[in-house]
């Protein structure tokens, strides 16, 4: 348990070192937020717009979009960090170390997980005076909604990053995953306008389920399409699957290749 | 008493490169272990097996009485480990990095507080302790790694190449900070070095690795003692060449035009020899007259020297990036 605690703790000091990181982390959504959502939000006035988008204004169709896209991207990139400890050795001092590999890199995803988190909840607190309609009682749901989505993805990105030599190898996989899965998850335009086999990707997509979730909370019951349990359940599994993932990949690791 | 390390023909192959091509060898509880050896002998990989970074090939090999294939973790807890390349935190201050390394190794509280203190001080780090890493200087993070390796006390501490790249000055100091580890009871160190000083300098044994294999292994006196005798480096007009001389056991012409030679006692030995030389019309501009090294035993052993491989890369195959 040290071990978790131990990494968890080493995962939340690094991120306060890190200021550019902190800005970047608040500005990226608030662009979006800002110079996307509110431009699109006056071309979408009508009422027919409001019906596309579930009965509510643009702005509050998309803040949970945005919300969990941000959740969603900054878990995944935290896996740039075990590529940067493989490239300034540290990796070695823990692998040589006597602690469970599992609990060591459990540890660090679920703080990476825990910080992003805490962006989300940023996102959420500069998110509703822009988008007046959202629930405030929807907050906590959401961010626990967004813990298990950023515990799943900080598990991909970590199990990735562990097979990846170079932090090249990492942003292509980074290139190919991001943004596709943000165009199909729903986040920023319905899922019911997509064409059929566009939909089907947005189904096979672990996004979705979260944005469909947030957006469940934060706008209400009308604005999902899934039921709450497939959400959750869907992203439990999905947590649970890349952990063990992860876990795995790390306790086969040695310096060979 | 049970040694501290055993290995027994322990190999390592990657692809079709063998790195290490089965060494065996003993480090007895307290003593200072060294591998000497040139560039891409197989020290580090030697190293990672024993530290159970690397599974061998071949072979098994035991440290504080542990298998490391079978029983890594046991291994793991009695180990302190200094890599070759650096391996902190470089985000984080001195002080910071020694106590995740504590906490990861299970210790904490005021305990683990104190140990810090301790090996901060050891290697004259207090001052600076939080600092972050990167703004240290090379030497300052080698001593902060001999530090954090002793953060957790254990049994064995492998160093490898622990004053590489450093400046003759740090490396008398991290010298002084190996002794004095040394002094610390029951620790046992396995360090590598390509440097036949520091080798000289700080090891109780000294085994000479090159191209994956244990080529000689004693104590520096007994390795100096094999080459025995004395050597007399002598300058002739012109171009030396060997020839059987009186009293002379080896001869070899150095690149330089000199001829250095190996003679039991170089106080009887000399007057023949120069006699010799100018009888067969060679005259003799200067003599030099030196203990043997372990340099000598290296070329004695394999015709090349050790130190060449500090300043000049070796022909392709040499280095045995084959
Ligand atoms: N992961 C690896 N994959 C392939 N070859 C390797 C690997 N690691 C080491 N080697 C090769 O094994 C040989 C021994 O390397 P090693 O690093 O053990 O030497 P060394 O004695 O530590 O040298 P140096 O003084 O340069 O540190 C070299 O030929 C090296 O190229
Ligand atoms: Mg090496």
């Amino acid at each position: 348990m040290q071990a978790f605690t131990v990494m968890f703790y080493r995962q939340v000091l690094r991120f306060f070192r890190a200021r550019a990181r902190v800005v970047a982390m608040i500005l990226n959504p608030l662009i979006w937020l800002l110079f996307f959502g509110l431009g699109w939000s006056r071309v979408f006035q009508s009422p027919m717009a409001r019906v596309i988008f579930g009965g509510v204004d643009y702005l509050t169709f998309l803040a949970p979009g945005i919300f969990a896209m941000t959740l969603f991207s900054q878990s995944f990139i935290g896996g740039v960090s075990v590529i940067w400890d493989k490239q300034f050795g540290f990796l070695k001092e823990i692998l040589v170390a006597p602690a469970p590999r599992a609990a060591s890199i459990a540890g660090r995803i679920f703080g990476d997980a825990t910080l992003v988190t805490l962006q989300g909840l940023v996102v959420l607190m500069l998110t509703f005076p822009l988008a007046h309609a959202l629930k405030p009682a929807g907050l906590l749901p959401s961010l626990l909604l967004g813990f298990l989505m950023a515990l799943a993805f900080a598990g991909l990105g970590t199990a990735l990053a562990l097979k990846m030599e170079s932090l090249e190898g990492f942003q292509m996989f980074m290139m190919i995953l991001i943004l596709p899965l943000t165009f199909l998850s729903g986040a920023i335009y319905p899922i019911g306008a997509m064409p059929g086999w566009m939909q089907a990707l947005a189904y096979a997509n672990p996004l979705t389920y979260a944005v469909d979730g947030a957006r469940h909370y934060l706008v209400g019951a009308s604005a999902a399409r899934f039921a709450l349990a497939l959400d959750w359940g869907l992203l439990l599994l999905l947590a649970l699957g890349f952990l063990l993932l992860a876990a795995l990949a790390f306790r086969r690791a040695t310096l060979e290749g | 008493m049970q040694p501290a390390i055993v290995a027994e023909g322990l190999k390592k192959r990657f692809g079709r490169v063998e790195a290490v091509r089965g060494v065996s060898f003993e480090v007895r509880p307290g003593e200072i272990f060294a591998f000497l050896g040139p560039n891409g002998a197989g020290k580090t990989t030697t190293v990672h097996m024993l530290t159970t970074l690397l599974r061998p090939s071949a072979g098994r090999a035991e440290v504080a009485g542990f298998d490391v294939v079978a029983a890594p973790t046991e291994v793991r807890r009695r180990i302190g480990v200094v890599f070759q390349d650096p391996s902190l935190d470089r985000e984080l201050t001195a002080r910071e990095n020694l106590y995740i390394h504590g906490r990861i190794y299970g210790l904490g509280g005021p305990a683990l507080r104190e140990k810090i203190g301790e090996v901060l001080r050891l290697v004259e780090l207090e001052p600076v302790a939080d600092r972050p890493v990167k703004q240290f200087s090379g030497g300052m993070k080698r001593r902060l790694e001999l530090a954090r390796a002793l953060v957790h006390r254990p049994r064995v501490l492998f160093l490898d190449e622990p004053t590489l790249g450093l400046d003759p000055q740090t490396r008398a100091h991290v010298w002084d900070y190996i002794r004095a580890m040394k002094v610390e009871a029951g620790l046992t160190l396995f360090l590598t070095t390509h440097y036949m000083d520091e080798a000289e300098a700080l090891a109780d044994r000294v085994a000479i690795i090159d191209r994956g294999e244990i080529i000689a292994l004693g104590t520096v006196e007994e390795l100096i003692r094999r080459i025995g005798g004395e050597l007399l480096y002598l300058r002739p007009e012109g171009k030396g060449r060997c020839r059987p001389l009186p009293g002379v056991r080896n001869c070899r012409e150095l690149p330089d035009g000199r001829l250095l030679l190996e003679v039991e006692d170089a106080a009887s030995a000399l007057p023949r020899v120069l006699e010799a030389l100018l009888a067969g019309g060679q005259r003799v501009r200067e003599v030099t007259l030196r203990r043997p090294t372990l340099n000598d035993v290296f070329i004695r052993l394999t015709g090349r020297e050790l130190r060449d491989e500090l300043t000049r890369p070796g022909p392709a195959g040499w280095r045995g990036r084959r």
